[in-house]
């Protein structure tokens, strides 16, 4: 008995050895960042680590060495390969999704002071100004890598950076032959394969109304990202919250009939722009916008208590707790 | 074929043991550790849905329907009852919270069972967005 | 004879009913479902003993298939069918071993089985077996109704000696 007992614990021992799981846990981007990767070492997680800190240092708004930070100074920039790119990927954005994502936004988010942490509410005059200078067309960029803002536009890839971070590290991670990974840069989450066993990777969607989780859903290669002004948001002192995702038509916190907006695809920067865009846009805008793409696949919790989700997550959306008593509408591609 | 009777004494030896022996396990049975966090939902004995209590953060209610019979099944942190039922009985309401234990919450009536349960057979999750 | 045999049980049967009315019209016990003093078993006890188990077994019948009527609800009926039945089974075995004074113990351990045998069709209808786990709380609850719908059936069987 002690002896199959003993052999019993071996094996699993041997299993479970067979399964190594390395898994990397620092601070980037305003968040936490966690690896973690099937068969990877530890300096190829560390590499990954260097890679997102790196991106960082290009496209951070708030440090003044940034690339960013040297464009909307200077309003003319020679730039690296990345931050060409994505700033290319941001001003496409814009225009595939009807402005409803604005990298340009920047002066109106700093004048709210979520940037630097000090909010206030900005009078109106203030933001009337501030929205003249907020157009993603005004973005320019010349073929040789460098890009051009008129006076007063300053941008912000601060709504696609962790997407796109998410995107290069799978790409690392895929050269270096890692089958299963899961890659998550506070909340914005990239899904490598599948699970070591072969199983799908379970991914529950954070809770709009608080703690906990408002659905489930398995995946495998690909990207999840969650939008929703929950996330980071204050209290003015009338008592009115204000939430941290724009809407560069008015130049406030969103107030449309939207809890959160998760876009689940292929690319990390796609989804990460379009949970951004979906929230921004309202249900019936962003609706539309579903129906007429098949790139990626949505989840919108509404606040009427209704749940919008694409026609293709029919069989593996499941709602959990209080939302599973929530209508779900299925929204077909046309 | 006569038998010999059992002396009264002796049978009522026999039923105050085994009442007691009931007894005890009834109320064993009904103050059994609330282990099982998960309570499961049966129709008809086919497996519905399984809610797991100790991750509910808020109270909600859903509705079972079959053929007209319709059960609300209120939720809270914990606990879980059926709050209103068109039963002839009403047995299944009165029955209140079912917070743990073993004895199940019934409507005989709609065939419904709502069973605690040590896990909801799914997976955990591996990671959240949002 | 016939007539007088007729009447007679058509009469118990008739009382069970409406002690079965009176009884399902009053505020359940317990939360538990299943738990009841069932006092229509006292007319049952009565005809198993003082009359004889083929009339009982009339008595029985008709009043479990009446009160389904009674009551509207017929999905009851399977159950009360089912514990009747386990009831009267023990019972019949029960009566060649119990003197006249012992009645209440056939009682006793037949309401348990009314019990046990409405649990089970629970379990068949419901295909869960976990509510098995109401089996103790049903048994015991039984027993306490059984002893004393038993000793009203003894002691109207002692009181209405003689031919009814």
């Amino acid at each position: 008995m002690k002896r199959s007992l003993a052999i019993l614990l071996t094996l699993l021992a041997l299993f479970s050895a067979a399964h190594a799981e390395s898994c990397r846990t620092f601070f980037a981007m305003d968040t936490v960042m966690t690896l973690r990767a099937e068969e990877a070492s530890d300096d190829l997680l560390a590499d990954c680590e260097a890679e997102v800190l790196r991106l960082e240092a290009l496209l951070s708004a708030t440090d003044p060495d940034s690339e960013i930070s040297r464009l909307n100074r200077t309003g003319k920039a020679v730039l690296s390969r990345d931050t060409f790119g994505l700033l290319q990927f941001a001003r496409d954005m814009g225009k595939r999704t009807g402005g409803a994502l604005d990298v340009t936004l920047y002066p109106v988010v700093r004048a709210w002071g979520f940037t630097t942490g000090q909010t206030r509410v900005p009078g109106e005059a203030e933001l009337e100004l501030l929205l003249q200078r907020v157009d993603y067309r005004q973005i320019t960029l010349h073929a040789d890598g460098t890009a051009q803002l008129p006076e007063g536009v300053m941008v912000d890839l601060g709504s696609i950076a962790k997407g796109y971070a998410s995107d290069a590290i799978a790409d690392r991670l895929r050269q270096a032959g890692v089958q299963s990974a899961l890659i998550d840069l506070g909340g914005n989450l990239y899904c490598l394969g599948t699970k070591a066993d072969g199983s799908d990777w379970r991914v529950g969607i954070r809770s709009p109304l608080g703690d906990g989780h408002c659905a489930a859903l398995s995946v495998q290669n690909c990207a999840v990202v969650t939008s929703g002004n929950y996330e980071r948001s204050f209290t003015a002192a009338d008592g009115t919250r204000y939430g941290h995702i724009f809407d560069p038509g008015t130049g406030c916190p969103v107030e449309g009939d939207l809890l959160s907006a998760t876009v689940i695809g292929q690319e990390g920067a796609l989804c990460d722009a379009l949970s951004t865009a979906l929230f921004v846009m309202g249900s019936t805008r962003a609706t539309e916008y579903l129906a007429c793409q098949s790139e990626v696949e949505a989840i919108l919790l509404c606040e009427d208590g209704r749940i919008l989700a694409s026609a293709g997550l029919r069989e593996t959306l499941r709602p959990m707790g209080e939302f599973e008593a929530w209508e779900i509408q299925w929204i077909e591609a046309e | 074929m006569i038998r010999k009777r059992l002396t009264t004494r002796l049978w009522i030896l026999i039923l105050a043991a085994a009442f007691i022996a009931l007894s005890a396990a009834a109320l064993a049975l009904r103050h059994a550790a609330p282990q099982h966090a998960v309570a499961v939902v049966y129709l008809d004995g086919e497996r519905l849905r399984a809610i797991d209590l100790s991750e509910e953060a808020a109270t909600w209610q859903f509705t079972v329907e079959q053929d007209g019979m319709t059960n609300r099944i209120e939720v809270r942190p914990g606990g879980i009852r059926i709050a209103e039922a068109n039963c002839p009985d009403q047995t299944c309401v009165r029955q209140g919270w079912l917070e743990g234990g073993v004895t199940p919450i019934v409507c005989l009536p709609h065939r419904l069972v709502i069973r605690p349960e040590s896990d909801t057979g799914e997976a955990p999750l591996d990671a959240v967005a949002g | 004879m016939q007539i007088q045999r007729l009447t007679r049980n058509a009469l118990l049967t008739g009382l069970a009913l409406i002690i079965f009315s009176i009884e399902a019209a009053l505020p359940a016990l317990s939360p538990v479902p299943g738990i009841k003093l069932g006092l229509s078993n006292i007319i049952t006890v009565y005809a198993m003993f003082a009359i004889g188990p083929r009339d009982a077994l009339a008595i029985l019948c008709a009043r479990i298939l009446l009160s389904a009527f009674v009551t509207g609800n017929v999905s009851a009926l399977m159950y009360s069918a089912a514990g009747g039945a386990l009831c009267y089974l023990i019972m019949l075995l029960l009566r060649r071993i119990l003197s006249s004074k012992q009645v209440w113990i056939a009682s006793v351990i037949g309401a348990a089985f009314h019990n046990l045998g409405q649990i089970l069709v629970a379990v068949a209808i419901t295909r869960t077996v976990g509510l098995l786990a109401y089996l103790p709380v049903l048994l015991a609850s039984g027993m306490i109704a059984g002893l004393f719908t038993g000793l009203c059936g003894q002691m109207l069987a002692s009181r209405l000696k003689g031919p009814l």
